[in-house]
């Protein structure tokens, strides 16, 4: 118990000087309260806490609280609240008290240096409770159980199976080579071939249609063609026609029948128009 | 040896789920709840192997819905066993509800030196908040402060990180604060069989407490609700009068 006693901190070490309170030298851990540093300046002087008026150590907290690193003082609030009660308690013991009836009504407040003084002893209490223990714990070391098996306890901690180790890449590889070989190519996709209708091939037809017969009617020529393309392409080819001046067209009215017929040789001089055997430009940048 | 009212502040059922190694974790756990089970009866040897076998901190009322007997013979045989091996190297270790197996206290050297255990060394400002919780559980966080007169959260941190001290529940008061107290581990690492057999607080500081609480008026309307206003717990801790 002293020996474990000794161990703890904060440590005071007095001064030899004529104030002593004054050179006091004091230690204490970042997490000691100020109840830790007032009841280590009063077993420093070896003096009962019990007994010892308490108003008589303000001046030496306040030396101490002073000396404190800051920066290591968790709760400057609470160093504080008892350096006002204990300057509060010295102030009471140096002022004269009233004995009159009037007086002890209105000093019916809790005495501070007796609720200082419990606190004191409760802290003290328990603090040293905690100095017992630290030293029935270096005596016994402590009890042992009996610790569940390994995979009990690993299971019960959340473990899991390692993961297999890493699949060869070669075996990999000769599977997968395996399986090619085995399973037959999946047929290639049907070709889809572009159809290509052209203007050369629609005007190639109007003139062969030209060539039976003195005129032809467009609608009749496409009589049964349901293909939008081809409609569009052969009447394309027509106006091609009509621009090299092979043909003449005439449409009485509109929707009327689109009738057409091959220029003569005078009104082909006559216009001015490309030979026949000029290639057509299937582009259609011409009509632009 | 004098006690200072631990009995008459026991623990709250509470620490029932305050260890995670308790119930539910096992599956052999939850074959005691068949109800089709016939009932098996309790002897005080039947006890001593069970908690021989289960490696775990085991609750009474699991014991008796293994066992089939009712909760008076559950107490009745933990406390015979707990006579019986009062003087063996194996003692009955409880905490609340739960008991468990382990080595006698007298043993801990011995065996800490064969599996290489050291004891359990703290600061002293982790001491006496450990002692302020196993003294005073369930207690608050607040409650710890107004004695220690400082902030005691990283102290608590570092006592419940190390499972010597761990949450009960919740205090029924504004804030409803977290009420901590201790468990196996707490007993274990300081070499204590059970809450009772903790060393007294000083009896002849706590009889002088009280008298200069009387006298000075000091304690009058106080309670332990979680402020953290200075003033003196003297509410559910343990009584401070010469026993």
């Amino acid at each position: 118990m002293v020996e474990a006693r000794s161990t703890t901190v904060p440590t005071v070490v007095l001064g030899d000087g004529r104030r002593p309170e004054a050179s006091t030298q004091v230690r204490l851990d970042a997490f000691e309260g100020p109840l830790a540093l007032l009841l280590s300046l009063i077993e420093a002087r070896q003096l009962d806490v019990m007994t010892i008026p308490l108003g008589a150590l303000a001046e030496a907290y306040l030396d101490a609280l002073a000396g404190l690193e800051t920066g290591r003082i968790g709760s400057v609030s609470g160093f504080v609240a008892i350096a006002g009660q204990l300057i509060l308690i010295k102030s009471r013991a140096l002022l004269p008290r009233r004995t009159d009836p009037v007086a002890v009504i209105l000093d019916e407040a809790p005495d501070p240096e007796a609720e200082l003084r419990a606190r004191l002893v409760l802290y003290r209490a328990h603090r040293d409770a905690g100095l017992a223990l630290q030293a029935a714990a270096l005596e016994r070391v402590g009890l042992f159980r009996r610790e569940p098996t390994a995979a009990l306890a690993a299971w019960r901690a959340g473990a899991v199976a390692q993961p297999a180790p890493p699949t060869d890449p070669g075996l990999l590889a000769r599977s997968l080579e395996r399986m090619l070989r085995v399973v037959p190519p999946p047929p290639p996709p049907p070709e889809t071939l572009p159809r290509t209708v052209t203007i050369a091939q629609h005007a190639e037809l109007i003139r062969a249609a030209l060539r039976g017969a003195d005129r032809i009617v467009l609608q009749d020529l496409l009589a049964g063609v349901r293909d939008r393309i081809v409609v569009v392409v052969t009447f394309l080819a027509m106006l091609e026609l009509m621009k090299r001046r092979e043909i003449v067209v005439d449409q009485a009215a509109p929707w009327g029948p689109i009738v057409a017929r091959r220029t003569t040789s005078e009104e082909r001089a006559a216009m001015g128009g490309l030979a026949p055997e000029t290639p057509i430009d299937e582009s259609l940048e011409s009509f632009g | 040896m004098e006690r200072n009212g631990r009995a008459a502040n026991p623990l709250p059922t509470a620490d029932l789920s305050a260890d995670p190694m308790a119930g539910g974790a096992d599956p052999k756990a939850d074959d005691a709840s068949d109800p089709a089970a016939e009932p098996l009866g309790l002897t005080e040897a039947a006890l001593e192997a069970l908690l021989f076998v289960v490696e775990r901190p085991l609750g009474r009322r699991e014991i008796a819905t293994l066992t089939g007997v009712d909760r008076e013979t559950v107490d009745a045989r933990v406390g015979d066993l707990e006579t019986s091996l009062s003087q063996r190297g194996i003692r009955l270790v409880t905490s609340g509800d739960r008991v468990e197996l382990a080595t006698a206290p007298e043993a801990g050297r011995l065996i800490g030196r064969y599996i290489g255990a050291d004891a359990t060394r703290l600061s002293p400002a982790a001491l006496e908040t450990l002692a302020i919780v196993a003294y005073r559980q369930p207690v608050t966080k607040g409650g710890v402060e107004r004695i220690r007169g400082v902030d005691s959260d990283y102290t608590m941190r570092v006592l419940l990180h190390r499972r010597l001290v761990v949450e009960l529940g919740r205090a029924e008061t504004p804030g409803r604060p977290y009420l901590y107290g201790t468990d196996f581990e707490f007993l274990e690492r300081f070499g204590i069989v059970s809450l009772e057999d903790l060393p007294p607080l000083d009896a002849e500081v706590a009889a002088r407490l009280v008298e200069a609480v009387d006298e000075g008026r000091a304690s009058d309307a106080r309670d332990d609700s979680d402020d953290d206003g200075p003033g003196i717990a003297v509410g559910p801790g343990p009584a401070l009068g010469p026993a």
